[in-house]
């Protein structure tokens, strides 16, 4: 069990310090802030501590039965969509930091900026902006047969209607 | 000065105040019984290339997320009755017996920036004591919230900011809510076959996912779960979770 514990030390891998990420804020456009149709109190309200920018895609920003769960640092939406339930999540929190470690740099030159594939039958999103981690997930009643979990359409359609409704540093 | 002098005096009354550890308990029969091969070392070779000497926990101290033991990890889609294992029944006794076998990494059609090629499973298949849907808990691994119930899918944002993944669990069974605040050992739901409308072999799938900082910028990947499910199931053992 030592030897479990003290091989990353020796070897400088990694190390579980925690902390937050940095964010370069976007500059925030007005509309989508301040709607003429104000967004429902569901968003408004779960996300008004958040301190990140929140994203979610357009015309979903709409939709009264959402759930939204937050903190500062975090925070997840979801909401149905016909046999479906839809996620986006952002989150500015880390849990382990490598300083020296080739392999962890390498990784991370290797990942695209955005990635869309199915996982555990779950459509899936990834990316990374402003210094923050972001995912967005398409979970299928029916995951081998709609489309909405086998093909990329949908969940590369909503990655590019993402609007920013809220967040503040 | 003084303060240097005072430090061995500390040092020493704290050596004769400190507890003395408790005599160990003699092992139990399943703690007898148990046994894991390392992490990494995926069974059988061809099921893939698991990240051979990574003994990091990086989820150090969670609860096992199966509230009892025993519970067998091991391949689903390589073992007896998988769908590239030997023929059999996916409830042939061999595939509920130790040692337990890593299965993150394992052969995949998905991303996975921690797998070799960049490829593989993101988590663990864990099967419960027999093979009986609807009989065992999966509990919470820490305190934290419940962000997400999907169709097959209950996800807990831990303190730690880790998020753990269950999958496969039985939906009318899931005993939380979403936003609900949950303690480590909570009861979430029984383990089940469910995978929406298509069925899986009756076990959880457990992963684990975390933000990685290297130097300044971030990735948020599913790291290795083994070796920290190997702590917390030794723990279970010991009656200590």
């Amino acid at each position: 069990m030592r030897r479990l514990l003290i091989l990353p030390l020796l070897f400088g891998i990694l190390s579980a310090d925690s902390g937050i990420l940095d964010i370069k804020w976007p500059k925030p456009n007005a509309k989508h802030l301040k709607p003429s149709t104000p967004y429902p109190k569901v968003l408004t309200e779960g996300i008004k501590d958040v301190r990140l920018p929140v994203y979610i895609p357009n015309s979903y920003a709409y939709i009264k039965n959402m759930v939204v769960i937050a903190d500062k640092n975090f925070y997840t939406i979801s909401f149905p969509f016909k046999g479906a339930t839809v996620t986006i999540s952002g989150d500015r929190t880390y849990q382990e930091s490598v300083s020296n470690k080739q392999e962890f740099k390498a990784i991370l030159k290797a990942i695209p900026p955005v990635t869309f594939e199915q996982e555990e039958g779950i459509m899936t999103s990834e990316f990374n902006r402003h210094g923050v981690n972001y995912s967005m997930e398409i979970e299928c009643d029916k995951p081998q047969r709609d489309k909405r979990c086998t093909d990329t359409k949908l969940i590369k359609e909503l990655y590019s209607r993402l609007i920013m409704v809220g967040g503040h540093p | 000065m003084r303060t240097l002098l005072i430090i061995p005096f500390i040092l020493f009354f704290s050596a004769c105040t400190q507890e003395q550890p408790k005599p160990n308990k003699p092992l139990t029969e399943e703690e007898k019984k148990f046994t894991f091969s390392p992490a990494g070392q995926l069974v059988p070779a061809k099921s893939g290339q698991g990240r051979n000497g990574d003994n990091y926990i990086y989820a150090p101290g969670i609860r096992f997320p199966i509230e009892s033991a025993p519970a067998y990890l091991n391949s689903q889609v390589y073992g007896i009755g998988g769908l590239y294992g030997a023929r059999g029944s996916l409830c042939n006794e061999k595939n509920y017996q130790y040692p337990w076998h890593d299965n993150y990494c394992e052969k995949r059609r998905w991303g996975m920036p921690l797998c070799s090629g960049g490829k593989g499973h993101q988590g663990v298949d864990i099967r419960t004591a027999t093979c009986e849907k609807n009989k065992y808990y999966a509990v919470a691994v820490e305190d934290g919230i419940i962000t997400y119930i999907g169709k097959y899918t209950v996800k807990l944002r831990g303190k730690s900011g880790r998020t753990y993944r269950y999958l496969h669990l039985d939906s009318p069974s899931v005993l939380v809510k979403k936003g609900e605040k949950v303690n480590r050992g909570d009861r979430l739901g029984l383990v089940s076959n469910n995978m929406g409308s298509t069925k899986t072999s009756i076990h959880l799938h457990f992963d684990i996912k975390e933000t990685i900082k290297i130097n300044g910028k971030s990735t948020k990947v599913y790291v290795p779960p083994y070796t920290s499910l190997v702590d917390a199931y030794k723990r279970l053992l010991r009656g200590n979770p």
